[in-house]
């Protein structure tokens, strides 16, 4: 007798005690979250992982090397820089500061990283830099909105919703669009749009988990047996088949029907998820679990390895406090020991196991910091006028930059990407061109660029210019 | 503690220790005294038998301001005490006088006098001005007790040289107390300047008496005398309202500008059909081309300049004239001058539009239709119309029972089991009767005041990154619900959130306006306008789809490509609202003093933060600084930080909401906790003025706009500039939308989908109402019957329409499938709160007390409160309500989605939760059924129907494996308890 209820269902179903029971079995594929599922040209990945570095990581201290600003060091930005920085608050011109951390570079490519990420510099040669990002809003809150939905209100749907919608489903015993929010101790509170699905289905919304504790209610209480919990789904399903068929088999009834046959999956399919007791020591080394700062990311990046590997669509690991105000150097440190083992891990391990191909990895903050210091302390404040982020695997043409900001790393000045060219080159590696992708809401088709964006095709191998 | 430590001093200052044998001990200079006080030096007063002046001071010079407070401390040893009844009594003031007078002057008759005297039978604190009339503190002195005395003389009239006329007194004073003195005086005739002051003694003082006094100190404010900073002027914080260069104007619009354009532009682009669409002879149009003040950026420049001939204008093809150099130079000047438009020569086109939502309410003739069966109300003739037109047939009355469910799940969100009797309505007149019943029952008013609080995007948080509480907001939703409890008229329910602090005194409603107060205000932005604007953006938006159901976001940024609204149009909306903002609004039964507690705690705020900004400029901080008030409240001593939670704390406890206000009201604003808030000055506020935002950018201010509602509803009056003309308006009989879009709301919660199924919006891209006719009558009944919702509600449920089976039937469904003539019920899912209270209420825990502050399932004990009571923090949303559809509260919600997904199932099957609630609602069956009818009521308490044989057997074999506990559980998750049937 096998201990998995779900299988015992399955050979009760197809018995077919009950009339009712084949046509269940035909419904069973249903889909929950029935997207656009639509290709518009090859998809050069499946699965997207999005590291999302809330409270702005510099971009001068990580992958954008400006060895002026130590020789301008406390002086103001100079008046040629100053008239392009566009008029936002906390856009400070005074007190210029030189990265604690010198650059070098790394790989093949050569791309210059700071001793800040030691370890993920090592994966240069897969990682497309984009130094140029850029959009005006300097506020945590709807400044992660742009980032994660386009606008600043987050009455939008967020980038992984739309991904799902355009990619559909592809393990239905598990939600396909899993959030992690680490490290949420700071003052930057996670932004529900930021995995909501706006006017979206909420079907294509996120589903937040805690990386220790798993998917919600998973679980069976502990008093409920298996034999029970089969002979309730099955009295379920008989009143419900009733109700079903008196409704005239309304299409929202059948998929309540077929919800509990999911939800009756994921109890088995989630926990296996979450065993990672399954791993090697290695796997679990690599991925920094052995070090306490790194532990809380590493547990989350390999979680964010075993979804996709069983199919999850887009998974959004949002690590918290990377908001330098008092001092770049403590803080940056601090964030450093916390992501960049785990993330280098994440992305070694993705690529020996041939998954990197399939899988976009995607680095970036809702916006970067100021060049210059923040009031008297050593930390900078928010600049949202040109930023760096990482992309790799899922056909990105590693080991390249992309777009350029001044001698001082303020403002993006060659080839300025904004969060929806981002978001079009993120669906563009799933096969979706953005302008394509619509959904009717309120009488007016919808698609993920209504206030612009064209995906960022050099970002891509084999691109032609 | 403080007597202690006055204990300790004084036994310090009088009593010579014994020197013990060894090193010998001395002093090294005065006491070194604390500078946040904590001592004082104390004189001893002894009677003399007779008139006295044994202490008095002179001050360097003759005081001559308006108000001076004087303090010290007094205690009179316990041996020293002789009571009225068994002795004489005690004496002793404080005066404050112009002269000094010598050891035995009388300092009375005009002379501000505050101390103690015999007050009938006992000794107590007293003021006076002349002996013959004395003045009593309701306390009697005690011994060995120290007591403050703090007293405050001022004048009447300010001015120097205007008498002292008025004194009070406090004992023991708290921070609090500035309003509530234990004494007041008042005299005719008083000193006019203070020169000394001093302790008198009289025959009553005795000459073993030991009085203890502190050295006196003095204050020219309340916060002074209690060693807080004096006040300072308030840090301006308020930006100038967005700033906008006024210009010399050069050009004249009719003679230099217009001829420009008529001879370059207008062949083409003018009038009703231009070229390419795009009109440059109207004013909105062509401020969709050119950026007011800023030539540069104006695309029209750009156009009129280039180089490239696929984009020059006027086209270089054409055997057209190209605009010389010194004509560019003058729409330059004229851009950067600010667009000046004259009106007369090319005024704005009367907006038109056939658009059927803004024809006015036509009441149609109730259809004569034939029918099977004789329609119950004039609802039933207009859906048979249209089952005619399309050829279906409408199903059968639905059983009692399930028309028990249904009328009560719908009207109160609980089931029939909830209302006792309800079993036995069998008839269509007993269901009429109940009706009215549930309707008046306090359950209905929190259910459909809950489909209110969608609309009002209504939550108890402030949303954006920080998030912060708001403790005073669930006032606005004891409002709604009060107002559904009422029936309150829908018009009065418009007036009240829109201008609820305008009204007059007697209607005056300040909860109300917690609807326009709902919106998100980010905490973390210093612009102050992108701040504001983004409020006021929430606000206009929430306020056209809420009570027009029209969406107007689109005209924020351009002129409206589908429906009739322009970007001016927006902002003239926006300028209803401009001169307020949101806040804790003091309700009316706050006690008066609460206003004296508020400026303290400002004034207290304002000179921390002022020493502190001066603290960091000269460190060197750069410019501007900026103290965050965690900040001011942390650089506070231990002094000031007791004083300012203490009003901090009082504060909070006074009657407030989380409302909207301008200064316009008079309403009293208490602080609330930001990182960055907005200015609390309202008189800055009420001075602002409205400018269109080019693309919606808050930097980009375009032209100044007055108030004024679209264009395409006619002319706005100039005398209508506040919101209670703009509420005027709205509800306003003759509005063609405000009636529809309500009865369309009321509609779809009914049915599912409204008569026009996009219920939030009634412009071009929604839906066509299935029947219109229907949709004006009720509109028309709605007012006709003094805007009574409860009217339309029963007209609806006393149809035959409404008491439908949900019968499939083929042939219907083949002719109208998506069953738009309503030739059944369709059954739909119950609403988050309706799936949690209904479970609540079948397992007997439901807790049905009303209103206060929200409390989470985390507190709840045995019992738990209805769903609409759980906290609406923004993000922190009860799981129970969110898996099941709860809007997130962000944007006004005119109709919620249904989602199905497997996490549903998890929830309603493994959670803690649920598992309770089915072991209350087991117990509950087991007390009220024998073994064998466990199944059948389990079924009747949840479903309000019998079980059917087969279902009863299928339930009672369950049983003979598993508990009832089980079997409870399994019904929890049955489709027909979560739906409408």
């Amino acid at each position: 007798m096998t201990s998995n209820p779900w299988i015992d269902r399955r050979r009760f179903l197809y018995g077919g005690g009950l009339g009712a029971g084949a046509m269940a079995l035909q419904l069973l594929r249903h889909a929950e979250a029935e997207g656009a599922n639509v290709t518009h040209h090859p998809a050069t990945a499946s699965s997207v992982i999005f590291l999302f570095m809330s409270g702005g990581p510099s971009q001068v201290d990580t992958f954008d090397p400006k060895p002026d600003l130590g020789v301008l060091e406390g002086k103001d930005v100079p008046e040629s820089i100053a008239k392009t920085i566009p008029k936002i608050k906390r856009a400070g011109l005074k007190n210029l500061m030189g990265s604690p951390w010198s650059f070098k570079p790394y790989g093949e490519s050569g791309i210059p990283v700071s001793d800040l990420l030691p370890k993920t510099a090592r994966h240069v040669d897969d990682l497309c830099v984009i130094r140029s990002m850029q959009h005006n809003n300097p506020v945590h809150g709807p400044g992660e909105c742009v980032a994660l939905t386009g606008t600043a209100a987050g009455d939008r749907p967020s980038i992984g919703s739309w991904s799902l919608y355009g990619l559909g489903t592809a393990n239905e015993s598990l939600p396909a669009f899993i959030g992690m929010n680490l490290h949420t101790d700071g003052m930057q509170f996670p932004q529900g749009a930021g995995w909501g699905s706006g006017f979206l289905p909420s079907g294509f919304q996120g589903t937040i988990i805690d990386p220790a504790k798993g998917i919600r209610h998973v679980n069976m209480p502990e008093q409920t047996s298996e034999q029970q919990r089969r002979d309730q789904l099955e009295l379920i399903r008989w009143f419900n088949q009733r109700h079903l068929d008196q409704s005239g088999g309304q299409s929202e009834l059948r998929a309540r029907l077929d919800s509990y046959e999911t939800a009756f999956q994921m109890q088995t399919s989630a926990p296996e998820l979450f065993d990672i007791g399954q791993e090697t020591q290695q796997t679990r080394d690599l991925y920094g679990l052995n070090h306490p700062d790194g532990k809380t990311v590493g547990r989350a990046c390999l979680l964010a390895r075993r979804m996709v590997q069983r199919g999850v669509r887009f998974v959004q690991v949002r690590v918290g406090g990377w908001d330098a105000h008092g001092n770049i150097k403590g803080n940056h440190s601090k964030m450093a020991a916390r992501t960049d083992v785990p993330i280098a891990g994440l992305l070694a391990d993705l690529k020996q196991r041939g998954l990197l191909q399939s899988t976009l990895v995607v680095w970036a903050g809702e916006f970067g910091r100021t060049p210059t210091m923040e009031g008297r302390g050593k930390g900078r404040d928010h600049s949202p006028a040109g930023y760096s982020i990482w992309m790799a695997g899922g056909g990105v043409q590693g080991g390249q930059i992309i777009g350029a900001t001044d001698p001082l790393g303020y403002v993006a000045t060659e080839r300025p990407v904004s969060p929806h060219d981002f978001h079009a080159t993120i669906l563009h590696a799933l096969g979706i061109d953005a302008n394509r992708l619509t959904y009717n809401h309120h009488g007016r088709d919808e698609v993920p660029t209504v206030f612009g964006g064209e995906a960022v095709g050099e970002v891509f191998a084999g691109h032609v210019g | 503690m403080r007597f202690l430590a006055i204990a300790l001093l004084l036994t310090c200052i009088w009593h010579d220790t014994p020197v013990m044998a060894g090193d010998p001990i001395g002093w090294s200079g005065d006491w070194t005294r604390s500078r946040s006080g904590g001592s004082a030096q104390w004189f001893e007063i002894r009677g003399t038998g007779g008139r006295n002046n044994p202490l008095r001071r002179r001050l360097e010079a003759p005081f001559d301001g308006d108000q001076l407070f004087v303090r010290f401390e007094l205690r009179y040893d316990s041996s020293s005490l002789d009571t009225p009844s068994n002795g004489n009594g005690e004496f002793l003031v404080l005066w404050l006088d112009e002269q000094d007078g010598g050891d035995a002057a009388g300092h009375n008759g005009g002379v501000p006098n505050i101390g103690l005297h015999v007050d009938e039978d006992k000794n107590a604190f007293m003021a006076r001005y002349v002996s013959s009339s004395q003045h009593f503190a309701d306390i009697e002195l005690q011994g060995d007790r120290v007591y403050t005395i703090l007293a405050k003389a001022s004048r009447s009239r300010s001015g120097s040289g205007q008498p002292y006329d008025r004194l009070s007194v406090w004992i023991d004073p708290e921070i609090l107390d500035a309003k509530a003195p234990a004494i007041e005086v008042a005299a005719k005739n008083a000193i006019g300047s203070i020169g000394w002051i001093g302790f008198s003694t009289g025959m009553k003082t005795e000459r073993d008496d030991r009085i203890l006094v502190s050295e006196v100190s003095l204050a020219t404010t309340w916060l002074e005398s209690f060693g807080l900073p004096a006040p300072v002027a308030p840090t301006p914080t308020t930006p100038k309202p967005a700033t906008v260069q006024t210009l010399t104007a050069t050009v004249n619009f009719a003679d230099d500008a217009y001829p420009i354009l008529h001879r370059h532009c207008f062949e083409c682009h003018s009038g009703e059909d231009p070229e390419s669409g795009l009109r440059l002879d109207h004013y909105d149009e062509i401020l969709n081309h050119l950026s007011p003040r800023d030539a540069d950026a104006s695309h029209l420049i750009a156009l009129i300049e280039s180089s490239d001939p696929a984009k020059q204008m006027p086209p270089p093809e054409d055997d057209h004239a190209q605009v010389s150099a010194d004509e560019i130079r003058v729409l330059r000047d004229w851009i950067d001058e600010g667009v000046v438009w004259d009106h007369q020569l090319l005024p704005t086109p009367a907006m038109q539009s056939d658009h059927w939502a803004l024809q006015p309410v036509r009441r149609p003739e109730i259809p004569v239709v034939p029918s099977a069966r004789p329609f119950r109300t004039p609802v039933d003739a207009f859906t048979a119309r249209k089952q005619q037109d399309l050829g279906t047939t409408p199903a059968e009355t639905a059983s009692w029972s399930t028309l028990q469910r249904r009328m009560a799940l719908d009207l109160t969100g609980l089931p029939s089991s909830a209302f006792p009797g309800l079993e036995q309505a069998t008839s269509h007149e007993s269901l009429d009767r109940w009706i009215d019943q549930l309707l008046c029952s306090p359950a209905y008013a929190e259910r459909w005041g809950r489909y209110w609080l969608d609309l009002a995007r209504w939550a108890e948080s402030n949303g954006h990154q920080h998030n912060r509480p708001r403790p005073h907001a669930w006032r606005y939703r004891d409002y709604v619900i009060q107002s559904f409890q009422d029936d309150k008229p829908y018009d009065q329910f418009i007036r009240e959130q829109l201008a609820g602090d305008e009204l007059p005194e007697e209607s005056r409603c300040l909860e109300a306006t917690g609807f326009l107060a709902a919106a998100r205000y980010s905490g973390n932005e210093l612009d102050k306008e992108i701040q504001r604007q983004d409020i006021l953006v929430d606000v206009v938006n929430t306020t056209a789809k809420t009570f027009l159901g029209v969406t107007l976001e689109c005209a924020q940024c351009h002129t409206h490509k589908f429906d009739p609204f322009t970007i001016r149009d927006y902002y003239r909306l926006q300028a209803f609202f401009t001169r307020g903002q949101p806040g804790n609004l003091l309700l009316a039964d706050a006690p008066a003093e609460t206003e004296s507690w508020i400026d303290a705690r400002w004034q207290l705020f304002d000179s921390v933060h002022s020493r502190m900004v001066a603290q960091k400029r000269s460190a060197g901080v750069p410019e501007p600084v900026l103290v965050i008030p965690k900040s001011v409240i942390g650089g506070m001593n231990a002094q000031e930080r007791q004083a300012f939670s203490a009003l901090d704390s009082a504060i909070a406890s006074i009657p407030q909401v989380w409302g909207w206000s301008g200064s316009d009201a008079g309403v009293i604003v208490a602080p609330h906790e930001m990182r960055w808030p907005l200015p609390r000055d309202l008189q800055t506020v009420a001075e602002m003025k409205t400018y269109l935002r080019l693309r919606g950018d808050a930097k980009s201010v375009g032209p100044e706009v007055r108030a004024g509602w679209p264009a395409v509803f006619g002319p706005t009056p100039d005398e209508a500039t506040s919101r209670t003309d703009l509420a005027d308006w709205i509800a306003s009989p003759d509005h063609p939308l405000t009636a529809r879009v309500w009865v369309n709301r009321i509609w779809q919660w009914h049915f599912g989908t409204g008569l026009v199924a996009t219920s939030g919006d009634f412009g071009t891209q929604g839906t066509a109402p299935t029947h219109p006719e229907l949709l004006d009558w009720l509109a028309d009944e709605l007012v006709a019957s003094g805007w009574s919702t409860r009217h339309i509600h029963r007209l609806i449920l006393r149809s035959n329409t409404y008491r439908q089976s949900a019968a499939f039937s083929q042939p219907n469904h083949d002719s109208d499938p998506d069953c738009q003539s309503l030739w059944r019920w369709t059954p739909r899912r119950l609403e988050s709160e309706a799936i949690r209270d209904s479970a609540l209420s079948v397992a007997g825990r439901l807790d049905r007390t009303m209103g206060g502050p929200s409390v989470s399932d985390e507190d709840a004990d045995e019992a738990y409160r209805r769903s609409v009571y759980l906290p609406q923090q923004r993000e922190r949303i009860a799981e129970s309500l969110m898996l099941f559809d709860s809007p997130a509260a962000v944007a006004t919600c005119s109709r919620r989605r249904v989602s199905t997904v497997s996490l549903q199932p998890l929830y309603l099957l493994n959670s803690e939760f649920m598992n309770t609630i089915s072991q209350r609602f087991a117990d509950r069956v087991r007390n009220m059924a024998t073994e064998d009818q466990y199944a059948e009521t389990a079924l009747r308490l949840t479903l309000g129907r019998d079980a059917s044989d087969e279902e009863a057997q299928k339930m009672t074999q369950y049983l003979h494996d598993h508990s009832l506990e089980s079997l409870c559980l399994v019904i929890l998750n049955l489709s027909e308890f979560l739906y409408l049937n």
